[in-house]
């Protein structure tokens, strides 16, 4: 059984190819990188699995089922969640609050439920709390739960998407630059932190600009370049790789 | 100690809210009972949109036209002589019927564009009720020379006097307040201020976005139908001219000038724009009363300079941080709540 496959996807923006065929398969447990200069369609590519955008052509199978067409939440409730290139928390929430909505789809309390304070609502809201502590406590932000998101200094707002990320229970985990702006401790920790993520059993597509981070974290390394898959090798490879070099660099380096 | 301020809070609140007025029926002041239901109707009318305008971020500039949908259907049964009860249940169903019917197409759009959509729609209702002459009697209103709206009557007892309906309203507005809190702090209404915040964070988090949206939607509505339900019967008459766009305005200002999402802010803001032209007019005589658009707009334009969060700016709870218990994971916590 493939964990996820992406099979020849394409996405057109305006005639201009922002994913030009890219097949990309992640197996269990794996930390796959995905690199490539500006431009290249990494985050589109993300925007592509998680719902956003729709393909032109290809598939993308996960677990064996096809999700590209799903809605966003659907994919999300199958196992994919995400952080964003720039931070996209609920501002006005608290960091709990920010975490507890990654809960929505694990449980299931409407309207009426709510209302009369059923046991179960109320035995359901404390899961949804116990479980949000337990995930600021991993990323340590346990003691700034009760702050407003937008009042978190830039590195905690980071590690922040990552909690509310996690409560909603993926498989995979995508990473969309998530040592951007960050100083080199603050990269340590954080990269300390995706290793714990992964030993949880999550697997994890990771974005990233600083090699120093690929090199250390990635099983395998994916590049992209113009919208098309240049190279797919363990990270060491990819270092030799003339193609990458090229695309980084320009000709003459290479 | 915060018990006992809470509980004193509590009893004033009974006291100047439920036994005053019941002294004031045969004072000069009271026509206070009166405003008291008209604001009483206009903070059911204000939850309910701020539930859509507040908590979910949607800026509806029709929300009357709902308002009217329950009046006319209470209306149009109360003059067959069906029961006050079933009046109000058919008026709600109607509003939130037609609430759902709007906002199915209308809530994929965004923004400004489902302003002009609900305002539209606004406008659209009220013309048809305007010209719909055999069914509504158009601009003369319900009901007709012959007929008549009986007054509301619940379990054999009759409302008669202003003051049973604003018994009746109060206790509308404290449900409406319980419901608005209650959702506030549970999985559906974090669902709701989500969607605010980021619309496709939201989504992308496995919150159904359309989905919570219709049923904030349909929610208001039943606030809204409620509220013309009792409305038409107090009045026994009701005319097209009550539900115009302003009236959507008014609901609006008395959402962001008491605090968008606030409920208690929103039940203050209603209060202000019932109470402060009313108090405005005795002051300053009746010239006055119709340059109060004219004072919303000012006072608005200096909210928005100097306090844009509202009069009652809503707060976040805060919730208990201790640290979980290393074996209670994530993992356990699910299946703890499938068992269950």
């Amino acid at each position: 059984m493939g964990f996820l496959e992406a099979l020849s996807v394409t996405k057109v923006f305006g005639g201009i190819a922002a994913l030009d065929h890219v097949d990309l398969s992640i197996k269990e447990g794996e930390i796959l990188g995905l690199i490539g200069p500006n431009g290249a369609g990494k985050t589109t590519f993300f925007n592509v699995l998680t719902g956003l955008y729709k393909p032109e052509k290809g598939e993308i199978l996960f677990l064996d089922q096809r999700i590209h067409g799903l809605q966003p939440h659907e994919i999300a409730a199958l196992g994919i969640a995400r952080t964003f290139q720039n931070i996209r928390l609920f501002p006005n929430m608290t960091a709990m609050e920010n975490v507890m909505v990654g809960r929505h789809c694990r449980t299931r309390t409407e309207f009426f439920s709510t209302l009369l304070m059923t046991r179960a609502f109320k035995a359901e809201e404390q899961d949804i709390q116990r479980a949000a502590r337990e995930l600021l406590g991993l990323v340590g932000l346990l003691d700034r739960g009760n702050a407003l998101a937008k009042n978190l200094p830039y590195g905690e707002q980071r590690r922040l998407e990552i909690a509310r990320a996690l409560a909603v229970e993926p498989k995979l985990l995508l990473l969309d630059e998530p040592t951007a702006g960050m100083n080199p401790a603050e990269s340590r920790d954080l990269m300390q932190l995706v290793q714990r993520i992964r030993d949880r059993g999550i697997s994890i597509l990771l974005i990233e600009h600083q090699m120093r981070v690929v090199m250390n974290l990635c099983h395998r390394v994916v590049v992209l370049d113009y919208g098309e898959k240049i190279a797919d090798a363990a990270p060491a490879e990819i270092q030799k790789n003339p193609a990458v070099i090229e695309a980084y660099l320009g000709k003459t380096h290479a | 100690m915060r018990r006992t301020a809470k509980l004193a809070s509590w009893i004033v609140g009974f006291l100047i809210l439920g036994i005053l007025p019941y002294f004031l029926q045969s004072t000069r002041v009271a026509f206070l009972i009166r405003l008291g239901g008209i604001a009483g109707l206009y903070m059911l009318l204000a939850l309910g949109l701020n539930l859509v305008v507040g908590f979910v971020g949607l800026l509806d500039l029709g929300f009357m036209a709902f308002y009217a949908l329950g009046a006319y259907t209470a209306a149009l049964l109360a003059i067959q002589h069906v029961p006050f009860v079933v009046c109000v249940l058919a008026a709600i169903a109607v509003s939130v019927a037609a609430r759902l019917a709007v906002g199915f197409p209308a809530l994929r759009l965004r923004g400004d564009y489902l302003a002009i959509v609900t305002l539209g729609f606004g406008e659209v209702v009220r013309l048809v009720l305007n010209n719909w002459e055999s069914l509504t009697n158009g601009p003369k209103g319900l009901p007709r020379v012959d007929e008549s709206i009986p007054p509301a009557s619940l379990f054999g007892f009759v409302f008669t006097a202003n003051l049973h309906y604003y018994y009746l309203i109060v206790a509308c507005v404290a449900l409406a307040i319980w419901i608005c809190h209650r959702l506030d702090h549970s999985r559906v209404g974090r669902a709701w201020v989500a969607i605010r915040e980021d619309e496709v964070a939201a989504e992308l988090m496995g919150v159904e976005v359309t989905r919570q949206k219709l049923v904030a939607f349909g929610l208001s509505a039943v606030f809204a139908g409620l509220a013309g339900a009792i409305f038409v019967h107090w009045e026994s008459f009701v005319t097209p001219e009550s539900f115009t766009f302003w009236e959507s305005c008014l609901l609006v200002c008395a959402v962001v000038l008491g605090g968008m999402g606030s409920v208690t802010g929103v039940v203050l803001g209603a209060l202000c724009i019932v109470a402060v032209p009313e108090v405005l007019r005795d002051l300053l005589g009746t010239s006055f009363a119709n340059a109060r658009y004219l004072l919303f707009g000012i006072s608005l334009v200096l909210m928005a300079i100097y306090r844009p969060q509202g009069l009652w700016p809503s707060r976040r709870r805060s919730l208990e941080l201790h640290p979980v218990e290393p074996d209670e994971t994530i993992q356990d916590t699910l299946y703890d709540a499938e068992r269950k």
